[in-house]
Order: structure tokens, then sequence, then C-alpha cells
């Protein structure tokens, strides 16, 4: 028959006794915790350990990033409102350039216009001064033929000239 | 039939010159001594296992075990004790542990360490030692003499009987619950391997002989039952064992 490991063969203990074993179990309990301390604990510490490092400085590289990535949308945006302002001076100052030389160029107009209106107002006075000495002229042999005819009386040419002077002196300033 | 349950077998005996108190005048290896070496080769094997060629990340499913192990032990031991006791993680964890295999190892047909008295016993006193230790550190050795005599002096007896229960009680639990395992699954394959040849041998001639000698209905069956005395008994006790020496000693911290 089968006989199970724990059926006496050889020399046994008694079942229930305190004996050396006591000891050994002892130190073997603390050998033990030495062991796990070593084999398990510190081995698997130690990685925690260091993913936990791992994990703070790719919190902290991630935050510098940011940071960064801040102050270059600053940056940018400080550019960006600069560019703008720019835009709106040069804007301004060609609308200011643009009405000034409007302005001029209606003052030139004008001034232009007030020349040609003076030239033409010289014009019509000398056209007018010739028309009179025209009219002055054509009166006096009038007159004068008219005179001649209706007189009957010659006239020296002296008297003649002076009495046309005085008449067309007289009608020049009526 | 007769069954004869009795303690550990003895390898070699060493004599010694003197007589121990209590522990005698001889050193024996025996049984006990060389399977809780072997349970130690194998706890140490398994964690050299579970934490060769640690990685940061991208961990193997080795190192998710080591990993989780450790947190258990950091949360069994702190959730039980509180935060200061983080020294205590390793004994713990060692006493666990060992406790647990030497339980279990019993499944391979080997007789457990821990259904021998002293592998109890050593642990008890240890922890008792260690409450001890807390008890006089937290109140001074004044106040721990004086902790006997509350609320009465004429209590002091009582204190004395109550305070060496608690090592007691520890491994008389333990040992009583492993040992009582071995008992009856020792009584059932004795009780099995009888009814086997009763039943076998009513087989006629030649074949009853032959039959009756095979205990065919120890195939099986103990395992069913072995489920809860080795099993679930061997797993409760670990557990009780290590809950309650958290909860002593804490307790003795706290005065």
């Amino acid at each position: 028959m089968l006989q199970p490991l724990f059926l006496a063969e050889t020399a046994t203990q008694d079942l229930v006794t305190i004996n050396w074993t006591f000891i050994a179990q002892i130190c073997n309990l603390f050998i033990q915790m030495l062991l796990i301390k070593k084999f398990l604990f510190k081995p698997v510490r130690e990685i925690l350990a260091k993913r936990q490092a791992k994990a703070d400085a790719d919190i902290r590289e991630a935050e510098e990033a940011k940071t960064e990535a801040a102050a270059i949308k600053a940056e940018y945006e400080q550019n960006m409102l600069e560019a703008k302002e720019k835009a709106n001076e040069l804007l301004a100052t060609a609308q200011k350039n643009a009405a000034a030389k409007s302005e001029e160029m209606l003052k030139d107009a004008s001034s232009q216009a007030a020349a040609i209106k003076q030239k033409a107002e010289a014009d019509i006075a000398q056209e007018r001064r010739k028309a009179v000495n025209e009219l002055k002229d054509e009166i006096g042999s009038m007159a004068m033929e008219i005179a001649g005819k209706v007189i009957e009386r010659e006239i020296s040419e002296k008297d003649h000239s002076r009495l046309i002077d005085e008449y067309i002196s007289n009608v020049g300033n009526a | 039939m007769d069954i004869n349950i009795v303690g550990p077998k003895v390898y070699w005996t060493i004599d010694l010159p003197f007589e121990v108190p209590l522990l005698g005048s001889k050193i024996e290896i025996n049984e006990t001594m060389i399977i809780s070496w072997i349970v130690m080769l194998v706890i140490t094997g398994l964690c050299i296992f579970l934490t060769h060629n640690l990685k940061v990340e991208k961990i193997s499913k080795r190192q998710a075990v080591a990993e989780w192990l450790v947190e258990l032990a950091d949360n069994f031991t702190l959730g039980n004790m509180g935060p200061k006791f983080k020294q205590f993680i390793p004994f713990v964890t060692a006493l666990f542990a060992t406790s647990i295999f030497s339980n279990l190892i019993g499944l391979l047909g080997v007789r457990s360490p821990t259904a021998d008295l002293n592998t109890e016993a050593a642990w008890a006193i240890v922890v008792f030692i260690m409450i001890t230790h807390q008890k006089i550190k937290a109140s001074g050795f004044g106040g721990y003499l004086k902790g006997y005599t509350e609320p009465i002096a004429v209590m002091t007896p009582f204190n004395i009987l109550s305070e060496l229960a608690t090592p007691i009680g520890m491994a008389c639990r333990h040992f009583g619950n492993i040992l009582s395992g071995l008992v009856i699954n020792s009584l059932i394959y004795a009780a099995l391997a009888a009814a086997s040849a009763a039943l076998f041998g009513l087989l006629p001639g030649v074949l009853g002989e032959v039959l009756s000698g095979i205990p065919f209905l120890d195939v099986g069956i103990p395992a069913v039952l072995s489920v809860y005395f080795d099993w679930f008994s061997g797993v409760m006790q670990a557990f009780i064992f290590c809950m309650l020496t958290t909860k002593y000693i804490s307790n003795a911290a706290e005065g």
C-alpha cells in the first residue's frame, strides 16, 4: 500500500514540541525578510522612483515648453500690433499727403483760373479800348463829313482836327 | 490499519555538549527546516525572477506583477498600521509570503513547515517582541509595567495572562488549522484507501487481490476536500496571522 510521506518510516519528532527548529525558524524569518527586501522591494522601489523622476521631468519640460510657447505668442502678438500701427500710420500719412496734394491742386487750379480771368479781362479792356479808338476815328471822319456838308464852310485842317479831338475826348469821357 | 500521525522526520542530528533549557541538547535537522529552506529558495527565486531586467517604461507583465505585489504589500501594511510603520513592510511581507508558501507547499505531498508548532511559535515570539518593543517605546519601561496593573492592581495576573495569550493564540491558531488539515487529509486518504480495498476486494480471484492493493479512490476525491483544508485554510491563516501582527503592533504603538 502506498504510504503518504508523513507516515512514520524513519525517526520522527513528536507532533507538538518545541526544539531547535524554533531558533532556526526565527533566523529563517529574518533571512527571508532581508532577501525579500533586497530582491523585491529594493529593485522595484528604485524603478518606481526612477519612473517618478522621469514623470516629474516630463511635466517640467512640458511646462517649460508651454512658457516658451506663451512667450512666442506674446512676441507674435506684439509684432502684429506694431505692424498694425505701422500700417495705420502709413495709411494716415498717405491720406494726409493725398489731402494736401488735392488742396494744392485745387489752389493751383483756382489761381490758374484767376490768372485766366485776369488775362481775359485785360484782353476785353484792350479790345474795348481798340474799339473805342476805332469808333473815335470813324465818328471823327463822319462828323467832319456831316459838318462839311451841313455848314458848307471850309474849316482849316488844324481847326478841324482840334474840334474832332475835343469831341472825341468828350465822347471818351462820357 | 493503523494511522500514525507524528512530527517531522529527522534527517541529521547534531549533538551539543550542553543542555539548553526548553530546546534540548541536540539540534535535529528535520523536515520542517529542509522544507522551510526550500520555501525560502522558492520565494527568493520568485522575487529575483520578477524583478530582473526592470524598465522605466514599456514594462513586461512580470514587472507589472512585481510592482503590483509591492503596492499590495504597501497598502496592506500601511492600511492596517498607518503611514509611520513603513519599516514593517518587508517583515509583514516576509511573514505573509513564508506563511502562505509554507501552507501551500503541503499540496505537493511534503509536510508543511507550518504543521510544526516551532514555526508558528518562532513567528509569534518575534511578533510578541515587536509588540512589547512598541509598547515600551510608546509609554516607557515604567509605563509599560504600570500598564499591567490597570485598571486595578488585582488585575495584574490576568493582564499578564492576556499578554501571553496573544502570541500563544496566534501560534496555536495557525498551527491548529494547518495540523487539522493535515490530520483530516491523512484520515481521508487512509479511509478512502480502505474503502477502495474493500470495494475492489469484492472482485473475484487474483484481479480482486491486485486491484484492492491500489487505492483508486485516493485519486481526485481528496483534491476536492483540499480546496478547503489546504487552499482556503492556508491562505486564510496566512492572512489572519499578518492581519493580527499589523493590528497588534500598531495598537501597541498607540500606548
